[in-house]
């Protein structure tokens, strides 16, 4: 640990060693007086509205125009087509997002600025979130936990909501295809003077689909949900605006574990984001949010005979004031800094307690011109907690224009996450074949418990191993690279990436058991990294045709596998009954679930004498491993991998009469599937739109 | 039954004696010390009843390195398999239902290399069962194999993991086990092939005191 916080200083040191020595770089000409084009504006990366063009960071905006031409339903069909993006099936069907090859787990999730719940297992589901009402969607990439705190260890995404626009204004929005797959939405919204106000509502059903006709499950069962999204603004002066959102989210879906085991699961999530915003001169501003949400998720399960089977909940709240003030010293020079305080608690199923998470936070974050060529962001964030170890997150970031159409770009930035209410809390033990998981603040009190009723036969790991805290999962990121704006049709960057994370939770034998099995729990071990590369490329053409391709190279790799290969410690078999022999470095593939490349190419071509727009969109995985088919524990050359595969959408709209959208599109056109290994790719869909606009 | 699959393995074993090869190239003969060679054992069948939370039982189906045959004799027997568990017959039994009492003094130990890598016995390593567990650990991942649960629920046993055994008669013998399912199939099925159907690799060492292989 301590190792790790001198490595930090050292990456920070090098960092401005680096900015000064650039300082020193005399910029020769001013910038030319060229005004730039109307930019597209983010605020994920500072807490403020943010010019995106000239980000110290790798930041990406998916725009509503992209999301409409792609016809996109849910929020993992756009991230889909995203670079370095793929969302990865969990065992409970939920889709979590993968970003620099880091797990779900490690990205944290925004909706205007405030973070979703409900990581039943780590994952958060991004289908549950409808891109009907989506202004933009917002990607920093990079550890962000200088100003989001927990989870923000890989990056952020954040969804940004239609604000309520002035007139009185609606659309209805219908999209049916494959497998009885139905999305139907409406939004109202109406803006005059000082009060604004909308309503979004979404339905979304399905009759799901089967991959595996052999067995008595559905790949994906039935389900419908519901979204609501209703927004109030007011203008209590002409400094002083009230922003009010409420968000409702409500989903039904079959549940079957087996012929004769079935029931139902269900997910209620509520959000309420209350937000006072004041500016008391041109230099100052403040804000004042409550933000409050529930996550609900039940399920049961019933014999043949009616009889209940089993029962789970997970219920979910997050309490969270905050006050934050930006101060703009000079024009592209701002600080902002807040303070706030987290509250968060958890009933849920084979739980030892109800637990509470208390953590109050500040942070600091000053961004601005050095010179007319150095913009620099410096931040930091302290989060104080009353179950695990306090963190201290920096980050520091800077671009160098070297000219107008070249630019250097790097940050550094701490990030963690904090063990969740599982990995503290679980105490549960598989009824059919009897081995146990506990939470590693469980372990004390239930060991001795199982030991009293005879249950432990060894321990492994002695119990005083467990009396100081689990430690947060942490991770340095650095991410060093070029923008090419090499002419106002044709942009390209480049971005080399590395997250080193260290004190990874897994899990381990902790105690035998005296029925054979063994007792599991959670402990700080692994130091794991994924690096690699993003390019990025739009050309333009024209106003009427946009091409747009991205590439990623990664290599996520366990350090201590990486060891035991060199050392010559791992074998395998060419077949599972065939004689062991020693595997080599460079046998070793890596973590689980990671395509080596991933790649993209988008072509919208616009027809504005037929009021007419067609795109055509590919994405490429390469092969991967799920796990370990040899019985080594690592994954290697000779395990099995899932083959790469490519995915090719296309779409086509057509406007009549001004207010009138009709859309066709096949995602999936060459209906490619991997029923053994790919839950999440159900074939061909084929789909028909309508969108009206009044 | 169980008959009928002692003939097939007496069958089997009679088969892939033919195909053998010696492991060490010692000049064996000059020193009249008798040849060491590698056989095969296939379809070891060790069936149990109860598991999954149940108490377990059944006859361990007992093995002797120096016949390389099954054998049902309570005393002259040198390893014992029943369902994942592997006993040795050495120590003390750890009182499960229908277990053998230990007669004798095998031992073991595990290892990790190739077959073919392993070739000097380190004495000082042997452990028996006991009264709190059996010398070859039981459990995923502890001792022989790993299970490899959803989806596939496969037993695979760990690779170059090679067990070096002491029989009954202070020999010495290594394993390398290679199958849990019937005919050893390139790419098991958990679902369509039968369990528990040992294959196994080993070397006998049939000279007194030798403590190589």
């Amino acid at each position: 640990m301590s190792l790790n916080k001198n490595n930090t200083c050292i990456y920070f040191l090098i960092f401005f060693a680096s900015v000064a020595f650039s300082q020193e770089i005399k910029s020769v000409e001013k910038d030319s007086s060229e005004t730039e084009k109307l930019d597209e504006v983010i605020v994920t990366a500072t807490r403020t509205l943010r010019q995106l063009s000239s980000l110290p960071l790798p930041a990406q905006i998916i725009s509503k125009k992209d999301i409409k031409r792609s016809n996109s339903v849910r929020l993992n069909d756009i991230l889909n087509e995203q670079t370095g993006l793929i969302t990865i099936p969990d065992f409970g069907g939920g889709e979590g997002i993968q970003l620099q090859g880091l797990d779900s787990q490690y990205t944290l999730i925004l909706v205007d600025g405030v973070p979703l719940v409900g990581r039943s297992a780590g994952t958060l589901d991004i289908s549950r979130l409808t891109v009907g009402n989506i202004k933009q969607i917002e990607v920093v990439k990079g550890a962000s936990s200088s100003l989001y705190g927990n989870d923000a260890l890989g990056g952020v995404i954040n969804i940004i909501t239609e604000q309520p626009k002035y007139g009185l204004k609606g659309n209805i929005n219908y999209r049916a295809g494959a497998f009885n797959t139905n999305d139907i939405g409406a939004t109202i919204g109406y803006k005059k003077e000082k009060l604004g106000a909308s309503l979004f509502i979404n339905s979304y059903s399905s009759d799901g689909y089967d991959l595996n006709e052999d067995d008595d499950l559905n790949t994906v069962e039935p389900f419908n949900n519901y979204t609501l999204n209703s927004k109030l603004t007011y203008d209590l002066t002409d400094n002083t605006d009230l922003f009010v959102s409420g968000r409702f989210y409500t989903q039904n879906q079959d549940y079957v574990a087996s012929s004769t085991l079935k029931g139902e699961s269900s997910i209620n999530e509520w959000n309420i984001h209350t937000k006072l915003s004041h500016e008391y001169n041109e230099k100052w501003s403040s804000y004042f949010e409550f933000y409050t949400t529930r996550y609900k998720a039940d399920e049961y399960l019933n014999n043949e005979d009616g009889s209940r089977y089993s029962d789970g909940f997970y219920n979910q709240l997050l309490v969270r004031p905050e006050i934050r003030a930006t101060y703009s010293p000079k024009e592209e020079s701002t600080f902002i800094g807040g303070i706030g305080f987290n509250h968060e608690t958890l009933d849920r199923t084979d739980f030892t307690a109800n637990p509470i998470f208390n953590s109050p936070y500040a942070y600091l974050q000053y961004d601005g011109n050095f010179t007319e060529r150095l913009n620099v962001i410096v931040g930091a964030r302290f989060d104080s907690h009353n179950r695990y170890k306090s963190q201290f997150s920096p980050k520091a970031a800077a671009r160098y224009k070297i000219n107008d159409k070249i630019a250097v770009k790097g940050s550094v930035g701490y990030g963690y996450k904090a063990p969740d209410f599982r990995q503290l809390y679980f105490d549960f033990t598989n009824a059919t074949v009897g081995y146990t998981v506990l939470g590693y603040n469980a372990v004390l009190t239930v060991i001795p418990e199982l030991q009293e009723q005879g249950e432990i036969s060894n321990i492994v790991v002695p119990l005083s191993e467990f009396e100081e805290d689990l430690s947060p999962e942490n991770s340095i990121s650095i991410n060093l690279g070029m923008d090419f704006k090499l002419s106002s049709q044709f942009n390209f960057n480049i971005n080399a990436f590395r997250n080193t994370i260290d004190d990874l939770i897994d899990t381990r034998v902790i105690a035998n058991k005296t029925n054979g099995q063994n007792v599991f729990s959670y402990y700080n071990i692994n130091e794991v990294y994924t690096q690699g590369l993003e390019i990025n490329s739009t050309w333009k053409p024209n106003n009427n045709l946009k091409i747009s391709g991205g590439y990623q190279l990664v290599f996520a790799k366990d350090k201590e596998a990486e060891s035991a290969f060199e050392n010559g410690d791992v074998y395998a078999r060419e077949t599972p009954s065939s004689p062991s022999f020693q595997l080599k470095k460079e046998d070793y593939f890596g973590l689980y679930n990671r395509s080596r490349h991933m790649a993209n190419l988008k072509v919208f071509y616009a027809f504005p004498k037929l009021n007419l727009d067609a795109n055509v969109r590919g994405t490429y995985r390469s092969k991967y491993g799920l796990f370990d088919t040899n019985g080594n524990n690592y994954l290697d050359s000779y395990d099995d991998f899932v083959d790469g595969y490519t995915v090719i959408d296309f779409a086509i709209n057509k406007r009549f009469f001004n207010d009138y959208t009709l859309g066709f599109g096949v995602d999936n056109l060459f209906n490619f599937t991997d029923t053994q290994n790919i839950s999440n790719i159900a074939g061909r869909i084929i789909y028909g739109k309508l969108n009206i606009q009044f | 039954m169980r008959t009928l699959k002692s003939i097939q393995l007496l069958a089997l074993l009679a088969l892939c004696i033919g195909f053998t090869a010696c492991s060490s190239d010692d000049d064996a003969g000059s020193n009249n010390l008798l040849d060491v060679e590698t056989e095969t054992v296939t379809n070891l069948y060790a069936p149990q009843e109860g598991g999954q939370g149940q108490p377990v039982s059944g006859d361990f189906t007992k093995f002797d390195f120096e016949t390389g045959l099954v054998t049902t004799s309570e005393t002259e027997w040198d390893i014992a398999f029943r369902g994942t568990s592997i006993i040795v017959n050495g120590g003390v039994s750890a009182g499960t239902t229908d277990e053998p009492s230990r007669t004798g003094e095998a031992a073991v130990y595990e290892t990790s290399g190739t077959f073919a890598s392993v070739t000097d016995i380190d004495t000082t390593l042997f452990t028996q069962d006991s009264a709190e567990g059996y010398a070859i650990t039981t459990g995923s991942g502890n001792g022989w194999y790993t299970y490899a649960g959803p989806p596939t629920h496969l037993i695979t046993p760990i690779a170059g993991k090679i067990f070096v055994f002491k029989t009954n008669e202070g020999k010495y013998a290594k394993v390398e086990f290679l199958s849990y399912y019937e005919d050893a199939p390139e790419n098991p099925d958990a679902f369509a092939d039968a369990t528990p159907y040992y294959t196994f690799n080993y070397v006998f060492q049939p000279n007194e005191g030798v403590t190589t292989f």
